[in-house]
């Protein structure tokens, strides 16, 4: 594929998933489940095509990744918030303002995954699962309304889809912990050579 | 600077929004619904009503923003006469208030207002029939409507309820059992759930 229509997909991801708004946010569970994730992929997308270019933009205030992945958790946790989701559905600039966040999200956390390394992933991906399993599991169980403009009967739908993230994530996880050179003490390929692998032509 | 001091700095700022963000919406980490956070807001500071008309069950205009009078307290529920949930619930809250106002001799301190948003449907004669099933005594419970039914929107937000279409021809919405104070203010959202919690508070006030 030619280098220069790809680099179209990022903004056409996005452009997508802001035309679809309406349909996304239509219930709970395409809210938090789809569109939110959705964003977040976009983002790291975006990040993907800048490249290595964003990550030294980042790296003087970013040591290990850890600010980037620290606003990710709490950008998360914030629209994780039934309080919050009736803001976005009910005021357009809070409605942007997630957008925006959640997007910022997935860019810095792309740019910024590969920096943070191992133990340092491990660590936002379990708080991550951890987050999405307990907000799961709030939603799949409260007896009243939480949103305001979503009804009470698609919370556990919403409560299922974020525990399924969970399980998504989590297997991702050990799918590429389990190809890591260090956890497979393979010699062949030390850090020098993953570096020349995956550095940009 | 070396990076980590930078990170430590783009760290504090990180936490420092996220905090002023996630205190904002929570209403200082006190509420994590809408319903939680509109419950600290009229606590904190009680809410003009807009003046709009309501026209009662009998015909009578009534002025939403006057529903004020010294040493009057009023309780407000939202409903529709279709509804077939929460707004019984909130109906039978209402007659459980009034039955317990008159047997405390409280009826000149405490009276109730019902409102439909469904005003399409709920005529003065549908809202007649429902006040006169559920022996609603004209003096003490007030059942209404909007007069015009283009102040729907604007009756609504002022009461922060946002009502959805369900998935069986009704409507869904965030009920509460509100507190119009003396002042005519919208004062408290007591759980539409639990009367008797709101008339134990408003005793407990009396006596204070």
């Amino acid at each position: 594929m030619n280098q220069r229509h790809v680099d179209f997909l990022p903004g056409a991801a996005l452009a997508v998933v802001v035309m679809l708004r309406p349909l996304l946010e239509a219930t709970m569970a395409r809210h938090m489940a789809l569109e939110i994730p959705l964003l977040f992929l976009t983002g790291w997308l975006v990040s993907s095509r800048i490249g290595q270019r964003l990550t030294k933009q980042i790296a003087p205030w970013n040591a290990y990744g850890v600010p980037a992945l620290v606003y990710a958790s709490l950008a998360g946790l914030l629209w994780m918030m039934p309080v919050a989701l009736d803001l976005a559905v009910l005021n357009p600039a809070i409605g942007l303002l997630k957008l925006f966040t959640i997007v910022l999200a997935g860019v810095v956390v792309g740019a910024s995954w590969r920096e943070a390394g191992l133990v340092i992933q491990s660590f936002f991906v379990f708080n991550a699962v951890s987050m999405l399993v307990a907000g799961g599991l709030l939603y799949g169980q409260a007896p009243d309304q939480l949103c305001s403009v979503y009804l009470v009967g698609q919370q556990a739908i919403a409560g299922d889809g974020l525990i399924a993230w969970a399980l998504v994530i989590l297997a991702f996880w050990f799918y590429a912990v389990s190809r890591d050179p260090m956890i497979r003490g393979d010699e062949s390929s030390s850090p020098a050579n993953i570096e020349t692998q995956t550095a940009p032509p | 600077m070396s990076t980590v001091q930078r990170s430590a700095v783009a760290l504090l700022v990180i936490l420092a929004l996220a905090t002023v963000a996630i205190g904002y919406v929570t209403r200082g980490f006190g509420a994590i619904t809408t319903d939680g956070a509109r419950r600290i807001d009229l606590m904190k500071s009680p809410k003009s009503l807009p003046d709009l008309p309501l026209v009662n069950s009998t015909g009578r205009f009534i002025r939403l923003s006057a529903l004020g009078a010294p040493g009057k307290l009023t309780l407000v529920t939202l409903f529709y006469a279709h509804c077939e949930t929460i707004c019984r619930v909130g109906t039978s809250g209402q007659s459980y208030l009034q039955n317990e106002i008159r047997s405390r001799g409280l009826a000149g301190q405490i009276r109730l207002l019902t409102i439909s948003f469904d005003p399409r449907r709920d005529t003065a004669g549908t809202l007649a029939e429902y006040a006169h099933r559920n022996r609603a005594d004209p003096e003490l419970w007030t059942v209404a409507t909007v007069a015009r039914p283009a102040d729907l929107q604007v009756m609504l937000a002022a009461f922060g309820v946002v009502v959805l279409p369900d998935e069986w021809g009704g409507y869904s919405h965030n009920a509460a059992l509100f507190l119009v104070d003396s002042r005519g203010k919208l004062a408290y959202a007591y759980d539409v759930n639990r009367p008797d919690d709101a008339l134990a508070d408003l005793l407990e006030k009396r006596q204070n």
